[in-house]
């Protein structure tokens, strides 16, 4: 649809363009945690880009602070999130609104819970369509059931006046992607859309996400904390843990040779889930309550010398990719 | 569902329902203690005259067969006699259940008025002026009790400013002629404004107590189901997609929040329609609450059994009604 789209070269601008962003919380005194510890990400255009860690590693505040919808109670301590160049942190409430949905747009867990269980499913699709042009009700509906059509869904012309509740868990996220997508973002973030599917479904979904992305020539940024489905699904890759970029690169390198000890805890922990025994990083993730001194990772690591130990580490490119370690 | 089955279906429960309601009440007034027959014949008669007015009133027979002949007089719409008026109850209720239904409609609309969009303002502003507001008069009005706030409306408005007329009953002036038994609604059909507005004056203070009262727990709730629904994922993604905040608000969130509310405004409403009692007593008011409980002390059995009854029906078609509405509002509810 918009084939006047540049290549994706690794020298053009990116896309998303997160840089140094730490983020707090701030809900009295004795809670104050920073739990975004100064994070760095680029999306390039038109690529695939997903971000890996366990729960609590700060993936999806990263992704709540781009579309300017942080939690109650934290705030941007620092850093910049640029998309296409604009800087998106201070930008006034009207700008992000009128950014999100044709520029960036996110899709959550549990799609059955994002769509309003009162309104039809094709309502709600073509009123962020209105929101967003000045399609009138009508066209707006046309494009709705368009988009379920494209999106999978049999019968969209009669599924668009269907409410949540009458579709299936794999139909609903095929809905929740078409309103994600009304509005041609260049940016969709995905955060653990296949959580709660089953296997085969979420191999379909992830697979229509791809398609879907690739066709309009738009950036996917995949949250999730599965390993298998970052392989399947993005050529990029980046490791966060402790709110903070570990590692980042092709997909394939950084998952066949790590560079960060921490990636290669991760793989390992992933690789023994599959054979059946469980693998546990020893140790404890560090509780964020400040900013980190260290490599947040030194206490754990078989690797820890005397340098992890002054300061944090930088991400620094190396080869074809970007580590945060002094020993790499 | 089909919706003529289900209301069907719904019907008939109902009747069931009453029929258990009339049971339990049944049995209850026959086993309070006291014997009408001495209250009718009064202290000066002789034990044959009692016993000639206890066989004549059937109390004399066993508790089933007074019961069975109670059934059979309700199913032709005879709900006997109060010895008390010397009326037919089916005359007495009549005469009051429109006082008790005017009032009670008229506060659940001042109640809905404020607690409503209180509830939900304050939901939006956490903390806020609204919100503080909101606090201090919902935690007011369900601690205070409804005749004594009713007596300070009094003492306020009426014995002191002098704004409100004396609680006398249900107007002042002339009674408009007879169409529906509402004083305010047929003074409007008769076009007589005078009488409207001293039917109307007799209902502000028993109807703003009342508000306060039933008012005050809906703010709670309204304001716990809207900040409930802010938060829930579905306003999150469309926040997420640029939806503007006011469709946010109205479109979004608002019909989630008015359902279960809405479910609250019912229960409400059925406890005004089966009269309140303090309030009538506190207002002088001619309704259904004031005359089961004059009816009760007199051990007027009659009148206290239909006005349970009567209870127990407007709770029923209340319901019915609101799970109609829900029933076509409520998608969720069709499939």
């Amino acid at each position: 649809m918009t084939g006047s789209r540049a290549t994706p070269t690794m020298d053009a601008p990116p896309l998303l363009d997160i840089e140094n962003l730490a983020v707090g919380f701030r809900t009295g005194t004795e809670d104050a945690s920073m739990p975004l510890q100064g994070v760095n990400l680029r999306v390039p255009r038109s690529s695939r880009m997903s971000l890996v860690g366990e729960s609590g590693s700060g993936k999806s505040l990263t992704a709540a602070a781009v579309i300017g919808m942080l939690p109650e109670g934290a705030e941007i301590l620092r850093g910049s999130i640029r998309l296409d160049g604009e800087e998106l942190l201070g930008a006034s409430k009207r700008r992000l609104r009128d950014l999100r949905g044709p520029q960036i747009a996110i899709m959550f867990q549990n799609p059955r819970a994002s769509l309003n269980p009162v309104l039809t499913v094709g309502g709600q699709i073509a009123e962020v369509i209105r929101t967003h042009s000045d399609a009138g009700r009508r066209d707006s509906h046309l494009r709705a059931i368009d988009l379920l059509d494209q999106m999978g869904v049999p019968d969209a012309r009669r599924r668009a006046g269907d409410y949540v509740h009458q579709y299936s868990g794999g139909m609903a996220q095929r809905a929740a992607l078409a309103m994600a997508l009304s509005c041609q973002p260049d940016l969709l973030i995905a955060d653990e859309p296949t959580t709660g599917l089953d296997a085969t479904l979420q191999q379909q979904v992830l697979e229509l996400v791809v398609e879907q992305v690739t066709d309009r020539g738009a950036s996917l940024l995949l949250i999730t904390h599965d390993i298998a489905i970052a392989r399947q699904t993005c050529e990029r890759t980046a490791v966060m843990y402790a709110g903070r970029v570990m590692e980042s690169g092709p997909t394939a390198s950084v998952t066949s040779s790590p560079a960060n000890p921490y990636t290669t805890a991760l793989l390992r922990a992933f690789a023994t889930v599959d054979e059946g025994r469980m693998y546990a990083i020893p140790g404890t993730v560090p509780t964020l309550l400040d900013p980190l001194v260290e490599c947040p990772f030194a206490s754990r690591c078989p690797e820890v010398g005397e340098e992890c130990r002054d300061g944090v580490p930088e991400l620094r490119t190396i080869a074809d990719r970007e580590v945060a370690c002094v020993k790499a | 569902m089909h919706l003529a089955v289900y209301v069907l279906r719904r019907l008939a429960y109902m009747l069931v329902a009453l029929f258990g309601v009339s049971l339990v009440a049944f049995v209850v007034t026959r086993l309070l203690p006291g014997n009408p027959a001495y209250m009718i014949v009064g202290v000066m008669a002789d034990e044959s005259t009692v016993i000639a007015v206890t066989e004549r009133l059937g109390l004399d027979l066993p508790i089933h067969e007074q019961y069975f002949r109670y059934i059979q007089q309700l199913a032709s719409g005879d709900l006997g006699d109060s010895w008390r008026t010397r009326n037919p109850v089916t005359t007495d209720i009549g005469a009051r259940w429109p006082a008790t239904i005017e009032l009670g409609s008229a506060a659940l609309i001042l109640a809905l008025g404020w607690s409503v969009p209180l509830g939900i303002v304050s939901a939006l502003r956490r903390r806020s002026f609204s919100d503080r507001l909101a606090n201090a008069l919902s935690g007011f009005g369900v601690s205070i009790p409804e005749f004594f706030l009713g007596m300070i409306l009094l003492l306020v408005f009426f014995a002191t400013l002098e704004w409100a007329p004396p609680a006398l009953g249900r107007t002042l002036g002339d009674v408009p002629p007879h169409t529906t038994g509402f004083y305010t609604i047929d003074a409007i059909l008769a076009g007589d404004w005078e009488a409207f507005k001293a039917a109307a004056v007799q209902m502000i203070l028993p109807a703003v107590t009342l508000a306060v009262t039933v008012g005050a727990p809906m703010v709670r709730v309204t304001r716990g189901f809207m900040r409930e629904t802010m938060a829930s994922h579905h306003i999150r993604s469309a926040r997420a997609l640029g939806v503007p905040e006011r469709s946010i608000v109205l479109r979004h969130a608002l019909p989630n929040v008015l359902l279960p509310v809405s479910t609250m405004g019912a229960i409400m409403y059925g406890y005004l329609l089966g009269g309140t009692v303090l309030v009538e007593f506190v207002f002088a008011r001619p309704g259904i609450g004031k005359y089961a409980i004059d009816s009760i002390s007199e051990s007027d059995f009659a009148p206290v059994l239909a006005a349970v009854l009567l209870s127990a029906l407007s709770y029923l078609v209340v319901y019915l009604i609101m799970d109609i509405l829900h029933f076509v509002i409520d998608p969720r509810t069709r499939t």
